[in-house]
């Protein structure tokens, strides 16, 4: 199950509207999210809290959690438009990801940041002098995993809170050139929600995982702002290593029956990683199955399970209402209103049942005859009418007069 | 440059190549809080230069100075980059007023090129216009075809950026017809850029000097394939990629796996056009080269340095990805073969094959050798080895058994090797989805098998391969995938099932054992297909009312399906016919209540909903006369 909620945050108007800037052509633009809250004024009367927030998205997180379901709740926006402050917050204005934490005492806890497509434990301790990059795997029971993350158990509210503190101290935050304090990582932070029930009266578990995302900001990969980023858009690629993006975009495109099952092309538009794509869903017959041998953005990889299959997933999509981040604010919008649509889609092979339709017919037409033979008052006791039936049907009219 | 004494000279290029430095390795160290440092240190000492070469120039030549002040009103006119070749050419690009355009023209370049890098892009546009326009009073030669390529790819890469990709196809298909003209009428290796500012004892050699040209058209031709893909010319942008690759295979400018990679990658895209043999050409290409990547380093040296663990996983990875791209050459090749082949109940149509046969005598040969000769990787020292890894398959679709079993066989060799690394211990997903390609092989191969019974035994295999796995994988995480399994596992049996009743049709007296094994087909079917629909509950167990849209057609069919099974299965007892029966009704009527709950649903299933609301009407009946035999019975 996907159940996709945006959260329009920041945004001037409540209905989700977005006015162009300045000139004199107005220019209005809809988009529909499931919750919009405004946050930068404490003072404005429909001022959105963290605790309202949390109040309409955390609470949901746990319920979910608490059915059994994996949850993933994502931040996305362009650097300084409150990811962070969403997620994580402040010390006098807590975010979701503590919140959070304080009601899933005593489950198990991982932090985690992607940088440069590599992955690093944030609660390692000092202990590891060099960090060798973790290795991203999947269990078939256990779902994907990162290799060698420490997990943490907590017993009360300070440690989780200490944990945190630490994971985010030890967080890459190279500054950029919009906001200093911004990352250029992603962060999740995991969380093993175990619950005892009791199954037929015996004592069981149900465990669920708790993905809380923080995504590296959505800035246009401009050379200014990143210069190993890869541009998106029209623009062309200068160097030929990027000759397999090309390659795999052609490929993607031209096959048949292009709904877009990659979640890649969601996720690593900020992390401007090499998107590769599997057909991995099953599909109907004429679209041809195709293999495209670009690895997926580790991101994409961990989230996996969260969007495509039994989990829900919340996506927060956070901007400014400054005018120079118009240009920014629409393509975040935009975005947003694209991942809705991104529901991985659970579409099983079909096969031709023509001849099962054929069959049927017959049965059909079998069966009918044998009602007008009723109707025609011959209560044939013979079965006769069933002679021409399949091989089942012989079989049994055999037995039945071995019987008689 | 007779007049300007050699220390003067030896100063300017020094400066320029001071630049170069500047621009190219000491930016990269830039701090992020004033990130364009070098960039602009680099930009004053092109100024420098400029102001040298104007200035040198002026005193020398005076006079073509006049003269080419008249050419510019000429010129004026032929701005557009169409209208550039009837333009008005005078001086040959070697003659004394042609180098000194040219060298201005180089300094123009960098300029333009500094000017973008620090997103001064007009600036930038206007300096490479005028490198554009200075040598438009020059006929190509060997002195200024690199410069004038180079500035128009930098033109298109710039009006790309501004989202106007005709204006860039513009200047990169001028850039692609400058060097085909160049190369038809000379060829000689041209002179580089910077060439123009190295004392002549550091000048490169010919070959040098031929390798970086072709690196530039290289990049032209890259940047064609982008500027196409952006226009949805997919046709176009696949021939460019091709043609880069090549041209990297060619020049030896490749990294071997990554190549690989991207010639497999190509071969799916060629899959998806139907183009079996230049998708071959691809993988067969891919094969060789990465084989000279190296040989894997072994396990034990793995675990001793993190670099030989690196390097093997990159090996082993990436050529179990181009495996993985030949499984899915094989697969496709096989279906497409199949669609072609079958009649509207999906079997092979005889009379089909037969003229297809007949066909292919007649033409196919033909046609394919003058396909072939197009888009080859031709010009390397590798082709014999990529013509060896060619001939292992073939690249026609099957017509017969032979034909597809020698297919399938190969395609079975690169499950086994992309099994290899894409273990299911680590890689769930990847390796799933390579059983699921054995399986649909599997299911293909027995497409082209007339025998009944080895066609079912083929249809078993396909349970080995995917049931194992199906019983092992937690829904909680793969609950796609799960779904997928399931429902071709209650595929797989209901078609053994179909099999195996056409082989007891044959038989006179089936016996005890055969109808055990029906029996045991088809409740394994129903099982498989209530996993699926029970796989859509809720945690609590519930069905939903409103299936949601993606699901709909499925779960409704297999609802369908299993009323079908139910009542296939074979019992002596009365009683438990009578069972059977009423959980087929059971299903049927499920069917036919929720179209009638959700009208919109109707369009999803419109046979399957047809027939159940007959079945719905008649098995009442057939239900009523089991159960009048039951009292006679008594």
């Amino acid at each position: 199950m996907f159940i996709s909620s945006l959260a329009l945050q920041l945004d001037g108007r409540l209905d989700g509207r977005v006015e162009a800037p300045g000139d004199s052509r107005e220019r209005l633009l809809e988009f529909g999210f499931d919750y919009c809250y405004w946050s930068v004024n404490p003072e404005a009367p429909n001022y959105a809290s963290q605790e309202e927030v949390f109040h309409d998205l955390g609470v949901s997180v746990l319920a979910g959690a608490a059915e059994g379901y994996n949850i993933c709740l994502f931040a996305y926006g362009q650097t300084g438009s409150g990811k962070t402050y969403t997620m994580m917050g402040t010390p006098d204005s807590t975010g979701l990801t503590p919140r959070i934490c304080q009601l899933s005492i005593f489950s198990y806890f991982s932090f985690l940041e992607i940088y440069n497509e590599r992955v690093r434990d944030l609660l390692r301790g000092n202990d590891q002098k060099k960090p060798t990059p973790l290795r991203v795997r999947e269990h078939p029971e256990k779902g994907p995993y990162v290799q060698g993350l420490s997990q943490h158990v907590v017993s009360d509210y300070k440690q989780a809170e200490h944990l945190l503190k630490e994971g985010i101290s030890n967080r890459i935050t190279a500054a950029t050139h919009v906001h200093d304090a911004s990352s250029r990582s992603h962060a999740i932070f995991s969380i093993q929600y175990t619950q005892a029930i009791l199954e037929n009266n015996l004592p069981s578990e149900i465990v669920s995982k708790i993905n809380l995302v923080d995504l590296a900001g959505s800035e246009r990969a401009d050379p200014h702002y990143c210069r190993d980023r890869i541009t998106e858009g029209a623009n062309i690629n200068k160097s030929l290593v990027t000759l397999g993006i090309v390659i795999s975009a052609l490929a993607q495109n031209s096959q048949m029956c292009s709904s877009s099952q990659s979640i890649n092309s969601m996720l690593s538009e900020g992390d401007g990683s090499t998107v590769g794509s599997h057909s991995s869903s099953l599909s109907s017959s004429g679209r041809r199955h195709c293999f495209i041998p670009y690895r997926d953005s580790v991101l994409t990889w961990l989230l996996k399970d969260s969007l495509g299959g039994n989990s829900k997933t919340i996506m927060i999509a956070t901007i400014s209402p400054s005018y120079s981040s118009y240009n920014e604010t629409l393509s975040t919008l935009r975005y947003a209103a694209h991942a809705r649509n991104i529901v991985n889609k659970p579409r099983v092979n079909e096969d031709a049942n023509v001849r099962l339709i054929r069959d049927l017919r017959e049965e059909i037409d079998r069966l009918k005859s044998m009602l007008l033979n009723f109707s025609m008052r011959n209560p044939s006791p013979s079965l006769s009418d069933e002679r021409d039936g399949s091989f089942s049907d012989i079989v049994l009219q055999n037995e039945i007069k071995v019987c008689a | 440059m007779a007049s300007v004494n050699s220390r003067e000279w030896r100063a300017v290029c020094e400066k320029f190549l001071r630049s170069q430095e500047l621009s190219e390795k000491e930016s990269r160290k830039d701090p992020e809080n004033d990130p364009f440092r070098s960039k602009y240190e680099a930009r004053e000492l092109l100024k420098e230069i400029y102001c040298f070469l104007k200035n040198v120039d002026a005193d020398e030549s005076e006079e073509e100075e006049e003269e080419g002040e008249e050419e510019d009103g000429q010129c004026e006119q032929s701005e557009s980059e169409g209208g550039e070749a009837a333009g008005g050419r005078t001086h040959p690009g070697d003659s004394r007023a042609g180098l000194r355009a040219a060298k201005l023209g180089v300094v123009e370049y960098y300029l333009g090129v500094n000017h973008i890098e620090t997103e001064e892009l007009s600036a930038g546009e206007e300096h490479l216009m005028s490198c554009v326009k200075l040598l438009e009073k020059c006929a190509v030669t060997r002195e200024n075809v690199s410069l004038c390529i180079q500035a128009r790819n930098q033109l298109g890469i710039l009006w790309a950026g501004r989202d106007e990709t005709e204006k860039a196809q513009g200047f990169l298909e001028t850039a692609k017809s400058i060097y085909v003209r160049y190369m038809k009428e000379d060829g000689q290796p041209p002179l580089d850029l910077v060439d123009f500012f190295v004392v002549e004892q550091e000048a490169p050699s010919q070959q040098e000097r031929m390798r970086r040209f072709e690196m530039v058209y290289t990049h032209t031709l890259y940047y064609l394939a982008q500027v196409y893909k952006n226009l949805e010319q997919y046709e176009k942008a696949g021939q460019y990629c091709h043609s880069t690759l090549q041209r990297q295979l060619k020049f030896s400018q490749f990294v071997p796996l990554e190549w690989a990679i991207n010639a497999a990658a190509l071969s799916q895209y060629y899959i998806t056009k139907t183009r079996y043999m230049e998708a071959r050409h691809c993988l067969a290409a891919a094969n060789v080269i990465a084989g000279l990547a190296g040989e894997v380093p072994s396990e034990a040296a793995a675990k001793e340095s993190e670099v030989e663990y690196e390097k093997r996983e990159q090996l082993r990875q990436k050529r179990a990805e181009i495996a993985r791209c030949w499984i899915k050459y094989c697969r496709n090749l096989l279906e497409d073969a199949k669609k072609l082949l079958e009649d509207n109940i999906g079997e092979l149509d005889l009379d089909r094959q037969e003229e297809m046969l007949r066909a292919r005598r007649d033409e196919e040969e033909e046609k394919e050798r003058g396909r072939k000769s197009a888009v080859l990787f031709d010009s390397s020292d590798t082709f014999d080895s990529i013509c060896r890894q060619e001939e292992k398959v073939s690249s026609v679709l099957p017509l017969i058994f032979e034909e597809a079993s020698a297919i399938f066989l190969v395609g079975q060799g690169y499950v086994a090797q992309a099994k290899e690394y894409f273990e299911m211990d680590g890689h769930v997903t990847d390796h799933i989805e390579i059983l699921q390609d054995h399986s649909a092989l599997f299911k293909v191969l027995a497409f082209f098998e007339e025998r009944l019974e080895r066609r079912c035994k083929m249809h078993k295999r396909r349970v080995d391969i995917l049931e194992p796995i199906c019983k092992d994988l937690n829904p909680q995480y793969y609950l796609l995938i799960c779904r997928q399994l399931q429902f071709e596992l209650a595929e797989t049996f209901n078609e053994m099932m179909d099999l195996k009743l056409g082989v007891a049709d044959k038989q006179d007296q089936p016996d005890a054992h055969t109808i055990k094994k029906l029996n045991h087909l088809c409740t394994s079917s129903i099982k498989y297909y209530q996993m699926f629909l029970d796989s859509i509950r809720s945690p609590e167990g519930k069905f939903p009312e409103k299936l949601e849209d993606d699901l709909l057609r499925p779960a409704l069919a297999a609802k369908f399906r299993v009323a079908r099974l139910q009542s296939k299965i074979i019992t002596t007892n009365l009683n438990a016919q009578l069972e059977n029966l009423n959980h087929s009704l059971d299903s049927y009527n499920f069917v036919v209540q929720y179209c009638e709950e959700n009208p919109e649903a109707k369009k999803a299933v419109e046979t399957e909903l047809e027939l159940s609301e007959e079945m719905v009407s008649l098995l009442p009946m057939k239900i009523n006369r089991i159960k009048s035999k039951l009292a006679s019975s008594n």
